[in-house]
């Protein structure tokens, strides 16, 4: 198959090159060990092989903390849309991909969210291929590798097979043809080992609710909202506003949100739809495994196993998966 | 808008609480604008309490009983008491040795002394009056203060948070310090707001805001336990702030 190439050794000069197109974010090792997705400047070298950063690439679409709106007597309610510059994300696994391609449907869909829509029409991104471990869980569902990606680059032996999967992509490596070489190369399709057992996804089923498994991973569960902060598609918020001290003004604030909280099913006069743990590891359960609302049917788990691997006490909802979608067949 | 008349004070505690506000400089004048201080000893010399007050905002947990009748009479005389700080709302450093004699507490600081003024046990404010919202922390952020006044004057009281330190900290992508360093943190059972402040500096969470109202105690003290800690050792840090920890 013929392929462009690039070489480990052109790395560093692609990525000079392609900090004329943005600033580059991507992963980083920290001197306490833990892999972040921060700015690539000149001179800092991405750790391609890292298997899971501490947050998903989300953080740049979806901020933890958005100023949606400021009122003003003035003006009432005014949109802030901050100016947002282009960033290039760099090294983002398939499972990343298939999470922004979640978000995209979820936030940029037919009414898309303004503050999501304008960062992400600055993005680019390139993905990566990378190799699962014990807490990924793509076996049950790959995701697809073309899924989204400008650019996605294949790790072989000795560099990079790029493939180009848009405009974008393709006017960034117009510009990196002195970098890339045509090569003869044999590229498997899916560089991903995978282990374990596919299960068929029974999306559309009911689930069964009366499985003790639930009340026991709720006992054990701290609330703590690991599983959700680092999870790739979760996009629950809440919203606050907050009054100005000149008595007349506000800012109304979007806030990440975690289906574990008891505010999430909170409604005004404090009654609480999901009261107890169980219930709501099972609401968590159907939007991640079965999707719900305008997006029913769309599983929303990428299996970039980060919810198992950060959960401090390691509950893992594959369990439930086995059970519940092999008794669904 | 007529301005919002004011009380604050500090019952037992540091005046850390009350200096928090007072630290806000750039918004000091804003303050003026739309406050009326009326009683705010700490700030300006002392006046008596004089009328109605929109809110009183009170800092510390009550000890002596000249504390006790002037949290009644901020009560009587406000729309709004807000307790302010850990000690207030939990009763904080001041309440550690609760569960000891307070005659051996007396003879262990003051010796024979006569000249101790009578005291009782801590209480947070919550036990002898109602409270109307709250804002916790040693000391409380700053941002939550002034967002407490700016809800004031809107006709807003904040609303209580129901997520752990260690939200915060995720959020701030740092190392797990429990789980990944095996020190004592506190995280996942105290109230956040502070932004993982200590955490993010790789000090571990000492407790200060108190207890997550659905903290999952018997989990947590079992992760404690797997780290080497035992109940009284967890115990005893928890204890720091509040009190009234109990499984």
């Amino acid at each position: 198959m013929l392929t462009r190439f690039i070489s480990d050794q052109n790395l560093p000069d692609f990525m000079q090159k392609l900090r004329k197109f943005g600033g580059i974010e991507g992963p980083l090792r920290g001197e306490d060990g833990g892999v972040r997705f921060g700015n690539l400047s000149d001179g800092t070298t991405p750790d391609i092989h890292a298997i899971r950063t501490l947050l998903p690439a989300k953080k740049y679409l979806f901020a933890p903390e958005e100023r949606l709106f400021n009122y003003t007597l003035q003006e009432g309610y005014k949109i802030l849309l901050e100016d947002i510059s282009p960033v290039t994300l760099f090294a983002l696994h398939p499972c990343e991909l298939a999470g922004i391609n979640y978000l995209d449907r979820l936030l940029g869909g037919d009414a898309p969210d303004p503050h999501y829509a304008a960062r992400r029409s600055q993005i680019t991104l390139i993905g990566i291929s990378c190799l699962p471990d014990e807490f990924c869980s793509c076996h049950i569902s790959p995701s697809p590798l073309q899924a989204l990606s400008d650019i996605f680059m294949n790790i072989v032996e000795g560099g990079f097979v790029v493939t180009v999967y848009s405009s974008r992509g393709k006017e960034i490596m117009e510009d990196m043809k002195d970098l890339a070489e045509e090569r003869e190369l044999p590229v498997p399709q899916d560089a991903r080992r995978f282990f374990g057992v596919s299960l068929p996804l029974n999306v559309m089923s009911e689930i069964d609710t009366g499985l003790p498994e639930w009340q026991k991973l709720a006992d054990r569960c701290l609330g703590c909202g690991a599983c959700s902060l680092c999870c790739p598609t979760c996009a629950c918020f809440n919203i606050l506003e907050f009054a100005g001290l000149d008595g007349v003004s506000s800012e109304r604030i979007r806030y990440w949100d975690n289906c574990l909280f008891k505010s999430h099913s909170m409604v005004a006069g404090g009654a609480v739809f999901n009261k107890g743990r169980a219930e709501r590891f099972i609401y968590r359960y159907r939007h991640k495994q079965r999707g719900f609302g305008p997006l029913r049917g769309v599983p929303s788990c990428v299996g970039c196993g980060r919810c198992r691997a950060f959960c401090p006490i390691g509950l893992d909802l594959r369990v439930l998966t086995e059970l519940l979608e092999r008794s669904a067949v | 808008m007529k301005k919002l008349r004011l009380a604050i004070t500090g019952m037992t505690a540091c005046s850390g609480c009350q200096l928090s506000l007072l630290n806000c400089e750039n918004e000091l004048p804003d303050l003026l604008e739309k406050f009326d201080f009326s009683f705010f000893p700490l700030a300006s010399s002392p006046l008596d309490l004089i009328g109605e007050y929109d809110a009183s905002i009170v800092e510390g947990c009550v000890s002596m009983p000249h504390e006790k009748k002037l949290l009644l009479e901020l009560r009587n005389r406000s729309r709004y008491l807000i307790a302010v700080g850990t000690c207030a709302v939990f009763g904080g450093v001041a309440a550690l040795k609760n569960d000891e004699e307070r005659e051996v507490l007396r003879k262990q600081v003051y010796g024979s002394s006569s000249i101790v003024e009578s005291t009782f046990r801590p209480l947070p404010l919550n036990n002898l009056v109602q409270v109307d919202a709250s804002i916790t922390g040693c000391p409380p952020e700053k941002m939550e203060l002034l967002r407490l006044l700016g809800g004031l004057l809107a006709g807003a009281l904040p609303v209580d948070s129901d997520y752990p330190v260690c939200t915060e900290c995720r959020i701030r992508e740092n190392i797990c310090l429990l789980t990944e360093r095996g020190e004592l943190c506190l995280g996942m059972l105290v109230s956040g707001g502070c932004h993982a402040r200590c955490p993010s500096m790789a000090v571990p969470c000492e407790g200060c805001r108190g207890p997550l109202p659905e903290a999952n105690l018997r989990e947590a003290l079992r992760i404690y336990a797997e780290k080497g800690f035992d109940r009284e050792t967890v115990f005893a840090r928890l204890r720091r702030f509040c009190p009234e920890w109990r499984l």
